[in-house]
């Protein structure tokens, strides 16, 4: 058990050894994680899943990767990170970005490998799922289970902590102050806590007839000639805004800057869903309509992915449903997917 | 610093010299400072210092990991600029990248390889490593064709490779000139006569994407089986490591998977000849 103010305490003296980001309230009620310290009383651990995902801290926006001819420049002189409040969508979603930059393919990328494998994540329940939640649907639940090093759930005065990894315990013994017993009426709590939450996320899946995960294998691929692509790009914008709000998306752009004496190459978050993605020196362009570049988006989440790595690309999270000014919703593209290949 | 190899960084290289092959396509001469080992149809990314990178297969004797030949037709930014290079400039290398072509598929076969216009750049290093092998061929044929006489890359090398003992050689151009006596069509008409047994052959094509879905059909219609064709791909490839995300084809990444497929592995992805 871990009273309120000691979460505080706790994350300030991490400070000493970590870069610590928490995450705060925001207006538009999603948490925003803010780097530590600020004042406590924004501080919102275990309500829903934050505005960015994970990936903007362990596959930064924009990254140098190469300086010169020389060796990398890897940012190793940074304390290690400390996300705090990361959710069990997004702990999914590491599992994604772990198969292709820790050796899905072969090589490792040392950048995220380094940010990976240093990071402290003290995970927490979703206590307030949003109305565009769907987490459940890939048999998720929302709080975590695996793949954090410190656990908390909200109950009052406080939270109950759990180790889930020996740096969690290291943590959870270097603070043995700050941590009392929890009681059996905690743990009451937590569960009707997790109950209540699930409640809501299944709520969400009703209202919106979002089909179960078993459903959607080989669907989009049954799909690819289906209508559904042109009718639902027929509002899109183009602002790849799905892309850069996905906690698995991992295109990127690698780009040179400088000239012959001075120059560094970086990295950047590309986006699918733009006209020249795939376009090659000569102007060939293998998707050239908006229609197939977001039937892409979803062949790559719900066809390569689970063919390669055996899962879908996708966490329930969902922020592109938040995100998308043309209201593309990706429960309703994938149920159509779905019904279109009952009806073939 | 990471102990850990960046597989983001380039290897730097010295512009030894640069042949003018065509009005769209030099040669770069290359001396990377590092050893750089390729095999035959494996691809590199040749990096202009702080302007961007682009994907090229060497064109050089795979063997020769002190230097390397790349064939570069001016198509977009990069090329353009590339275009420029004169000797003693420097460049960056990164790779090699991808599979390239498996020898042990054509040894004790009959081998045909069907090449077009730019085509013959990445194809040049294959006949090196075929001619080392040739005795362990049954058979080699070479059909290449491009544009005009004018277009032809490796124009007097070609001319040695025509008299050798060990290959059948046969060109054509979309258009003659003066200069030219040999067959014209594209480099479909040179397929109908073959001298092959084609159950037992395997068949090589690179080219642009049109030729290539010309040729394809062409062999597939000649009855070469669909996993005795092996096509160089040309996609988008930028990181060469599987994770940028550009050059994906189905479920393969053309970076790493590719750029040489056998065509029963690709044969049903859209948007595969664009």
């Amino acid at each position: 058990m871990l009273a309120e103010a000691d979460l505080y305490r706790l994350l300030e003296r991490l400070t000493d050894t970590h870069r610590v980001v928490a995450p705060t309230s925001s207006p538009s009620g999603e948490p925003v994680f803010t780097l530590f310290p600020f004042p406590a009383e924004r501080l919102t651990v275990a309500t829903v899943r934050s505005v960015e995902p994970l990936k903007a801290f362990l596959f930064a926006a924009r990254q140098k990767v190469a300086d010169g001819f020389d060796p990398p420049p890897p940012g190793a002189d940074s304390k290690p990170l400390c996300l705090v409040g990361v959710k069990a969508c997004d702990l999914q979603g590491l599992a994604t970005l772990d198969h292709v930059f820790l050796g899905g393919n072969g090589d490792r990328d040392p950048f995220y490998a380094r940010f990976r494998e240093q990071t402290l994540l003290i995970a927490a329940d979703c206590a307030a799922p949003r109305p565009t939640c769907f987490c459940v649907t890939y048999d998720t639940e929302p709080y975590p289970e695996a793949g954090f090093d410190l656990g908390l759930s909200p109950v009052d005065g406080g939270y109950l902590a759990l180790a889930g990894s020996p740096k969690g315990e290291q943590v959870l013994a270097a603070h043995a102050d700050l941590f009392g017993p929890a009681g059996p009426v905690q743990v009451e709590a937590q569960k009707s806590s997790r109950t209540h939450a699930q409640e809501v996320v299944r709520r969400n899946l009703e209202e919106h007839a979002v089909p179960h995960h078993s459903q959607l294998d080989g669907a989009v691929e049954r799909a690819y000639e289906s209508p559904l692509w042109e009718e639902e790009a027929a509002t899109c914008v183009e602002c790849g805004a799905c892309n850069t709000i996905c906690p698995t998306c991992h295109c990127f752009l690698l780009y040179d800057q400088g000239g012959a004496d001075a120059f560094a190459r970086f990295r950047t978050w590309d986006a699918c869903l733009l006209k020249d993605f795939a376009r090659v020196a000569g102007g060939g362009n293998p998707r050239p309509r908006l229609w197939q570049r977001l039937r892409n988006r979803f062949e790559k989440k719900f066809d390569f992915f689970p063919k390669v790595a055996g899962h879908h690309a996708c966490t329930g999270c969902g922020r592109c449903i938040d995100t998308c000014p043309a209201r593309i919703d990706i429960r309703r593209v994938l149920r159509k997917a779905i019904d279109h290949v009952s009806r073939a | 610093m990471s102990a850990e190899p960046n597989p983001y960084r380039s290897i730097p290289t010295q512009v030894t010299g640069v042949t003018v092959e065509t009005p769209t396509i030099k040669t770069l001469h290359l001396r990377p400072a590092e050893p750089i080992g390729f095999l035959p149809g494996q691809f590199v990314e040749l990096m202009l210092p702080g302007v961007g990178e682009a994907p090229f297969t060497p064109s050089s004797h795979w063997a020769d990991k002190e230097r390397m030949d790349i064939s570069i037709m001016k198509a977009g930014r990069v090329t353009a600029l590339i275009h420029e290079l004169q000797a003693g400039d420097t460049v960056g290398v990164r790779g090699p990248f991808g599979k390239g072509y498996d020898l042990d598929e054509f040894r004790g076969r009959e081998v045909l390889v069907v090449g077009g216009g730019c085509g013959f750049a990445p194809l040049r290093s294959l006949m090196y490593a075929f001619f080392d092998i040739s005795s362990e061929l049954k058979k080699l044929i070479f059909c290449g064709g491009c544009r005009s006489p004018k277009e032809l890359l490796y124009r007097e090398e070609l001319d040695r490779w025509a008299s050798r003992d060990d290959l059948d050689f046969r060109l054509t151009v979309d258009q003659g000139d003066d200069t030219w006596t040999g067959p014209v069509g594209v480099v479909t008409v040179l397929l109908h006569d073959l001298d092959i047994h084609i159950p037992e052959a395997r068949a090589v094509v690179c080219g642009p994407p049109i030729m290539m879905m010309y040729a394809t059909r062409k062999l597939l219609e000649l009855g070469f089986a669909e996993d005795a064709i092996f096509l160089s791909m040309e996609k988008n490839m930028s990181c060469g490591l599987g994770k940028c995300g550009h050059c994906r084809l189905g479920t393969y990444y053309c970076c790493v998977d590719g750029p040489v497929f056998k065509y029963s592995e690709i044969k049903n992805l859209d948007g595969l000849w664009d």
